[in-house]
């Protein structure tokens, strides 16, 4: 072994997104610029860094999750894409994705490597684990 | 000994990278793209390995305790 590294989640390939919804059931809508959420922001939480109020419900992609009552927005942010949910407890997300989105994140995660992996080359092995999934990469020609 | 990456995504969505079987630099060099692509480093920690240089001699690393 020679390292291990703690990685803080980006998203920033569409495409992955696009297949994670598809692997969770969820359904990915293009181009719908609106999000389903509480609708009032009262200021018990911190905006997302780089939003306004005015900027709540509002994206470019959206993401359905059948179940729940609100939606996920997607907006480009940070380093790539922001996940914009509001996990209040009538609107269903978090019962779905888990505490902070963690389905979610675990199968974009899963299929952004999966990608990437298989064009540079490498052959990937998945397997379960006792609290997650672990991809083993072997090869590669980049 | 087989170059291997692994990769473990938590069901919280928590990723942790590991490389095994490199040697020196080329673990954090050959496992970068996954860096990129996935998000931001938030912690390393780095293995013996990583101070051997091409299977030869481990090159040892003194820090300096205070000053």
């Amino acid at each position: 072994m020679s390292h291990v590294s703690r990685i803080e989640l980006d998203v920033k390939d569409l495409s992955a997104l696009k297949e994670a919804c598809r692997d969770l059931g969820f359904e990915f809508m293009a181009g719908q610029t609106t999000y389903k959420w509480f609708g009032r922001y009262i200021g018990d939480y911190p905006l997302p860094e780089g939003m306004t109020e005015a900027d709540l419900g509002k994206c470019e992609h959206a993401i359905k999750v059948p179940g729940a009552a609100y939606e996920i927005g997607i907006r480009r942010g940070g380093k790539g894409w922001m996940l914009l949910w509001d996990f209040w407890y009538s609107g269903g997300l978090e019962r779905k994705l888990g505490t902070n989105g963690g389905k979610l994140k675990q199968s974009y995660g899963r299929r952004a490597v999966m990608r990437e992996a298989k064009r540079k080359g490498y052959k990937v092995k998945e397997t379960r684990t006792e609290n997650g999934i672990r991809l083993e990469l072997t090869g590669g020609r980049a | 000994m087989r170059k291997k990456i692994f990769v473990d995504i938590m069901d919280d969505g928590e990723i942790k990278i590991e490389t095994h079987n490199f040697t020196g630099k080329s673990c954090v060099e050959e496992s970068q793209w996954l860096k990129d692509l996935l998000g931001e480093e938030v912690a390393k920690e780095l293995k013996p390995c990583y101070w051997r240089k091409d299977n030869k001699k481990m090159v040892k690393k003194h820090l300096p305790l205070c000053g």
